[in-house]
């Protein structure tokens, strides 16, 4: 970008020509390549440079490119041109209809005729004409377009306001075909074109057009429809571009016609150009902020277009039918953003509103953050940002959350099976969920830990926002009893060294943190556990607790009151806004707590970030800015409106956004605050949090018994997840699985020996070996053989769990005394018993299933559990394995 | 007319060219065989995976025939609204490949609309499928979509526990109704201790589409004939509807029959409250029926819904961006066919074919998803199809899908549920309201809608 003060005003080019096409076989494809086109960028380039009109510098030139990448580069020459803006387009035009839009495609364009036809890949001109008005600050914006159909940008370019900048050059007159002529030569246009600007240098763009016809009449060019062809140009009244080193700008003497130049400029005239440097229009600025939400722009300009159309009586407007059979590819192709342009159309039969289906956001974020985000999205759909003049909603959002560090691992590393999940078990799709367009994780540093290392082949690429949306510090929430006092120790010191003196207040204090490969808060709260020399075992003892961690923050402070003697005396690592806004498990009493400000846990900073999907682009502009309107909106008075009431602090002053919080559990500007946490502290906590106790030890055991043959197949089957799991685990992890079901052999089989293995082996055996069995199971036997196999591997402090995946049906192998043998063992032996239970309600209190994994401190996983995502999760922190 | 209008107008499309260098446009040429990827929500039905044996057996069929054409299952997370979300984001923008989609019921003229799935031929939906589900199919005069599986909120009562409270059998008769459920309740109340249940009965009221589900629900049931809005979507609705509506929903969450946690669960976790013996009723999808079973045997008893209950189920369709749209529409056109309805009643489904439920040839072993019976010892497995559910026969399925009512069809459906869920939010959580109460909520709902979904 060019700054206001920057002496020379700079001048760029940009060249697209399009000759090979991806898609040239119906019934989709364009109508074949175009060999002649690939001439036009030598000639072309040279001839501007030849005639003094840009150097090598100035020019970008495309060869064939996509519409993402055409896109892009249109946005950032037009924003980087402050003098003179060329923008010139060589291959396929199209037309919905006789209609007054031309589309021009670019390699990847494609063409769904239907009902409703979408042009895919195609720049629409009037996008075009917006993104250079919106992007450039140019003084002079020349676009030349050789192609079928060229002469249909004239009536687009009418209905522009501020089309005074824009010169515009086409190779032939409207609704006319034209041939590009033979592979080895330019076409015919573009080498008059540049032939001409070569000789003439200088000269003006009515001049060169008068020229240019001369030259195609000599030539006894024709149009497909065997009329003459005769090239045209548009150019405001009193508008004149002079290109080339020579001669002052003069206006024309016939303006948007075909005659000369004229002699000179007319003192009586008022000054054409070079117009004043230009700001963005204030509505662009109040509506997007930034210039890359351009379809605003194109869509007011679309606006104006139509209400100029129903003022102007509509002697010629098509039947309400024709109409929206041809304004829907219109529709579809700018990806039904439809920023006022659904009511338009709409309204061309009536006076009624017809709304099309919005476009659809999809947003992942933190599960901490899950609730905010939902409840921000609810409130932005409703909004004024998201509603057009007909009262359509632009936008449609669904905010969903995965385990973090999941996350962050398929960004890395999946996105390929995230947009085509293979027959591979990494299935982002299925186990994270949507491919996110916006993803908003709890810290800035997630997204840097991507960037670090991420595929050099990734098809997501992330566009993170600079400034946080909101912040929240992770609190050690103490019992308000055992609050240290005075209060000016709720700052200023490290974490272990606040829970040191919490302890030493009352020795039987114990400290919880959330699942730090679930939720950020937790990963964040485990920076500070580790501190700077890294003592993660010290760490890890004193967040030591029976069971598994609890996924989230909140489930955390929701899973504390259950138990009033663990609620009273127990500190929770959480971010301070749920101790503000509260929890979703209202009607519980719990303890009252006080926040402490650890000067080394980091906070969490939830950032916004786009995320581009290779081969998303079908709607790729409005896409932008449907996903910037919401930025905007979070960024503005409504996010902050939600962020107060949920707790957060503003990202820069660090106070409270809601100034009315409670200061007896919260602290109003506590100092020091660990804002941000960087990506290599983060990297190296989860690290050292993932390789805490060593390579894991697991055993499978899997109810292979006959009640088992209706949950076997598929996916969701017993088979299917165990696989499914396999991936948490590394090939340092040892693991081992039993088919479960008694065959006169004893109560088990050994489908896998226990031990180190490969993935792929062990999937094979699972695959080859694993069959329902005409048998019933002894749970009951395979459990306590599988604790005797644990003990038998020693207690070294390794992690370790056993796996029973079942249909729970055990009848009375799991009853009595048979139960409570099995109960005692668990609760004796230190592994923690995961049960995997196939069928609702397999985990109800009082269940077989549901005591023995809570005595064990493992836990019961059943059908309202999405048992798959949560034993992957399960098996994810007892293992190495990193996907 | 519309046909030749949209064939004139893909001939115009096709020839909007530059002439390439003297070339045409080619001639019309086979599709690409290759690999069709159809993409489905994660089945948590507990159906033995009968959607991929079915596409396993189309794949065996092609492959015997010399087709180079495989199709191939791609799951969906298990939400409906994140699989929405993907399908729609994916579709609109070409983020992900998909050539057919397994549509909720909902979904059906949002994605026609949009112009992300395409028509199909008409006798896809012939008159063997049931009326209520041939309806979902279409939009606009065409059909988009085809019935691959349906649902229908059903009452699920512990026979048990009616029996012990002393209430005369049928239980449930023909023709029930909310205000005899709530006597049912009164009288378990009366009569039985809090050992034997906490609350009357339990729902789907969380904040997502179940409880859309509850309300439409109460509104059809209390407003016959309510249709909320026209046939191209729009709102058509008025106050006094809605007050009749909230009205009987308000009814239905009253903390003196409904449990206090209903407005937390959604279908799992409202199953599994009824299955741990928390209530004496359940509302719950025909899916529930195993789990019901294996829970409680014969103990359990299951009836149509009282009042209206709303017609659930999931439709097969071709995007718009599938390249082998033609291979595509034949693979849908076995996947709903009359065997493979049969094959996915056997497997637990509600079927949308009348002729399923008839006595139709069973489902081929080589698909049959449905387990052979054990010859263990263990519990018996979960009777299923041709009459063997006690207490939900196939004709009783059957009766229930045909009475069953539709939420209301919009494109603009994602505006219209998520403004039902959010207006009628405070009321889930107050479990009452006053008549003053009730209008304002009426008024709130009547005027978010209109804004929703203008017209």
């Amino acid at each position: 970008m060019q700054p206001e003060d920057a002496g020379e005003p700079m001048d760029r080019a940009l060249l697209i020509c399009v000759s090979d096409y991806r898609y040239t076989e119906p019934p989709h494809g364009v109508s074949g390549k175009l060999p002649a086109v690939k001439n036009n960028l030598p000639v072309l380039r040279e001839a501007l440079v030849r005639a003094g009109v840009f150097t090598h510098e100035d020019i970008v030139p495309l060869s064939s490119p996509d519409f993402a990448e055409a896109a892009r580069k249109l946005q950032r020459v037009a924003s980087e041109a402050g003098g003179l803006l060329l923008v010139y387009f060589a291959g396929h035009g199209a037309i919905p209809s006789g209609g007054d839009e031309l589309y021009l495609q670019l390699c990847d364009a494609q063409v769904f005729a239907g009902e409703h036809t979408v042009f895919n890949a195609a720049v629409s001109f009037s996008d075009l004409m917006g993104t250079v008005l919106a992007t450039s600050r140019a003084d002079r914006i020349v676009v030349v377009l050789d192609c079928c159909f060229a002469g249909n940008a004239a009536r687009v370019w009418e209905h522009f306001e501020d089309k005074r900048r824009v010169v515009l050059l086409m190779s032939v007159q409207a609704n006319h075909r034209i041939d590009a002529g033979a592979p080895d030569t330019p076409t015919p246009y573009t080498e008059n074109l540049a032939e001409l600007l070569g000789r003439e240098g200088g000269t003006t763009v009515s001049r060169l057009t008068a020229l240019l016809r001369q030259r195609m009449a000599e030539q006894k060019r024709r149009t497909l429809r065997n009329e003459p062809w005769q090239p045209q140009l548009r150019a405001d009244a009193g508008a004149e571009v002079t290109l080339g080193r020579k001669g002052p700008e003069v206006p024309l003497l016939v303006p948007g016609g075909s005659g000369p130049a004229g002699p000179g400029p007319d003192p009586g005239t008022p000054g054409p150009s070079p117009r004043p440097r230009r700001r963005l229009p204030a509505w662009t600025a109040a509506l997007w902020r930034r210039p890359r939400a351009l379809a605003a722009t194109w869509s007011r300009a679309r606006r104006r277009r139509q209400h100029a159309r129903r003022g102007a009586g509509g002697g010629k407007r098509p039947s309400r039918g024709i109409l929206l059979r041809f304004a829907l590819p219109v529709l579809v192709a700018l990806g039904m953003l439809g920023v006022g342009l659904y009511g338009p159309l709409g309204l061309a039969g009536g006076d009624d509103t017809h709304c099309a289906p919005p476009l659809e956001l999809r947003v992942l974020t933190d599960p901490d953050l899950e609730d905010t985000f939902r409840t921000a999205a609810d409130a932005y759909l409703t909004s004024e940002a998201n509603t057009t003049e007909a009262g359509c909603r632009r936008t449609g959002i669904t905010v969903y959350s995965a385990g973090s560090s999941d996350v962050v691992e398929a960004l890395r590393r999946h996105t390929d099976a995230w947009k085509e999940p293979g027959a591979d078990e990494v299935d982002p799709q299925r186990d994270i969920g949507p491919q996110p367009d916006v993803w908003i994780p709890a810290s800035r540093a997630e997204v840097d830990r991507v960037l670090e290392q991420q595929d050099t082949d990734a098809v997501a690429e992330l566009e993170p926002g600079e400034r946080p949306l909101a912040r929240s510090p992770v609190v050690l929430a103490v019992p308000s009893r055992l609050a240290p006092e005075p209060l000016n120790e709720v700052t200023g010191r490290p974490l272990t060294e606040m829970i040191e003196a919490l302890t030493a207040r009352a020795e039987d204090t114990g400290v919880r943190r959330p699942d730090p490969e679930f939720t950020d808060s937790g990963l964040l709260a485990t920076v500070g556990l580790y501190g700077d020399t890294a003592a993660v075992a010290r760490g890890e003892t004193m967040v030591r607790q029976p069971g598994p961690p609890s996924p989230t923050a909140g489930d955390l402070l929701c899973a504390l009151p259950d138990d009033d003697a663990v609620d009273d005396r127990t500190a929770a690592l959480v971010p301070e806004f749920l101790l503000i806004s509260g929890v979703d498990c209202e009607g519980t009493v719990r303890a009252p707590r006080t926040a402490l400000y650890p000067a080394d846990v980091p906070g969490m900073d939830p950032v916004f970030v786009r995320v581009r999907w290779d081969g998303g682009e079908t709607d790729a502009t409005a896409r932008d800015a449907a996903v910037a309107s919401f930025r905007d909106w979070l960024a503005g008075e409504g996010g902050e409106e939600v962020f107060a009431r949920y707790g957060f602090r503003d990202p820069d002053s660090l106070e409270p956004i809601d100034e009315d919080v409670d200061l007896d559990v919260v602290s109003y500007a506590p100092s020091p605050l660990d804002a941000s946490a960087g990506r290599d502290e983060m990297e190296r906590a989860l690290g050292a949090y993932q390789a805490y106790g060593g390579p894991g030890r697991v055993l499978f055991l899997l109810d292979s018994s006959g009640s088992m043959a209706g949950l076997w197949e598929g996916p969701s089957g017993g088979p299917g997840l165990l696989r499914q799991t396999l991936g948490g685990l590394g090939s340092d992890d040892e693991y081992g699985v039993w088919a479960v079901a008694d065959t006169g052999d004893g109560p088990y089989e050994t489908l896998l020996g226990f031990g180190r293995h490969w993935r792929r082996d062990a999937e094979e055996a699972v695959d080859e070996r694993a069959r329902v069995r005409d048998a019933s199971a002894d749970p009951h036997a395979a459990l306590l053989a599988a604790f005797d196999e644990m003990e038998d591997r020693g207690d070294d402090g390794r992690p370790q769990m056993i796996v029973h995946i079942t249909d729970g049906r055990h009848g009375s192998y799991l009853e009595g005394g048979r139960l409570r043998e099995v109960l005692d063992r668990a609760g004796a032996g230190g592994v923690p018993v995961t049960v995997a239970v196939l069928g609702s309600g397999g985990c109800d209190e009082g269940r077989p299933d549901q005591r023995i994994a809570e005595v064990s401190g493992g836990r019961c996983l059943d059908a309202g559990d999405d048992v798959g995502a949560a034993l992957h999760d399960e098996i994810a922190r007892i293992g190495t394995g990193d996907d | 007319m519309p046909r030749r209008l949209t064939a004139l107008l893909a001939l115009l499309l096709l020839a909007a060219c530059t002439g390439g260098g003297g070339g045409t446009p080619e001639p019309a040429a086979e599709e690409k065989p290759g690999t069709i990827v159809v993409a489905s929500g994660r089945d948590v039905t507990g159906s033995n995976g009968v959607r991929q044996r079915l596409i396993d057996a189309w794949n065996r069929a092609q492959q015997k025939a010399g087709s180079r054409y495989q199709a191939r299952l791609v799951e969906l997370p298990g939400s409906a609204d994140e699989q929405r979300s993907q399908l729609l984001g994916a579709l609109q923008s070409g983020s992900a490949r998909y050539d057919v989609v397994n549509l909720d019921v909902t979904w059906v003229p949002e994605f026609a609309e949009a112009g992300l799935v395409r028509a199909l031929p008409d006798d896809l939906v012939d008159a063997d499928v049931i009326d209520p589900v041939a309806e979902t199919a279409r939009w606009d005069g065409k059909v988009y979509a085809v019935p691959f599986n349906s649902d229908v909120g059903l009452l699920y009562y512990r026979a048990d526990l009616l029996r012990k409270a002393g209430v005369e059998e049928p239980y449930v008769p023909e023709g029930f109704t909310w205000e005899q459920l709530r006597g049912h309740i009164t009288t378990l109340d009366d009569r039985l201790g809090a050992e034997d249940f906490a609350n009357g009965w339990t729902t789907q009221l969380d904040a997502y589409e179940g409880r859309t589900v509850n309300v439409m629900e109460a509104f059809a049931t209390a407003v016959p004939g309510l249709r909320l809005v026209d046939e191209d979507g729009r709102y058509t609705g008025d106050v006094e509807q809605l007050r009749r509506g909230v009205r009987e929903f308000v009814r239905r969450v009253d903390p003196a029959y409904v449990s206090p946690d209903a407005k937390k669960h959604d279908e799992a976790e409202s199953t599994s409250e009824f299955t741990v013996g928390r209530t004496a009723f359940l509302r719950a999808w025909p899916s529930a029926y195993p789990t019901l079973y294996r829970a409680f045997g014969k103990r359990l008893g299951v009836a149509p819904l009282p009042g209206r209950a709303v017609l659930g189920g999931q439709n097969l369709a071709v995007t718009t961006t599938s390249e082998r749209a033609r291979k595509a529409t034949e693979l849908i056109r076995f996947l709903t066919g009359r065997l493979s309805e049969r094959c996915l009643l056997e497997a637990g489904f509600a079927a949308t074919r009348g002729s399923a439920y008839g006595r139709s040839p069973r489902c081929p072993a080589e698909i049959s998803a449905a387990p052979a019976p054990s010859p263990t010892g263990e519990p018996d497995e979960v009777p299923r199809g041709d009459g063997g559910r006690p207490g939900l026969s196939d004709l009783k399925l059957r009766k229930a899908l045909e009475r069953a009512v539709h939420r209301p069809r919009t494109p603009l459906y994602g505006a219209f549920t998520q403004t039902l869920i959010t207006q009628l939010g405070p009321l889930v959580e107050a479990g009452s309201a006053d008549e003053d109460e009730l209008d304002r909520t009426a008024r709130r709902l009547d005027e978010a809608l209109r804004r929703a979904l203008p017209g």
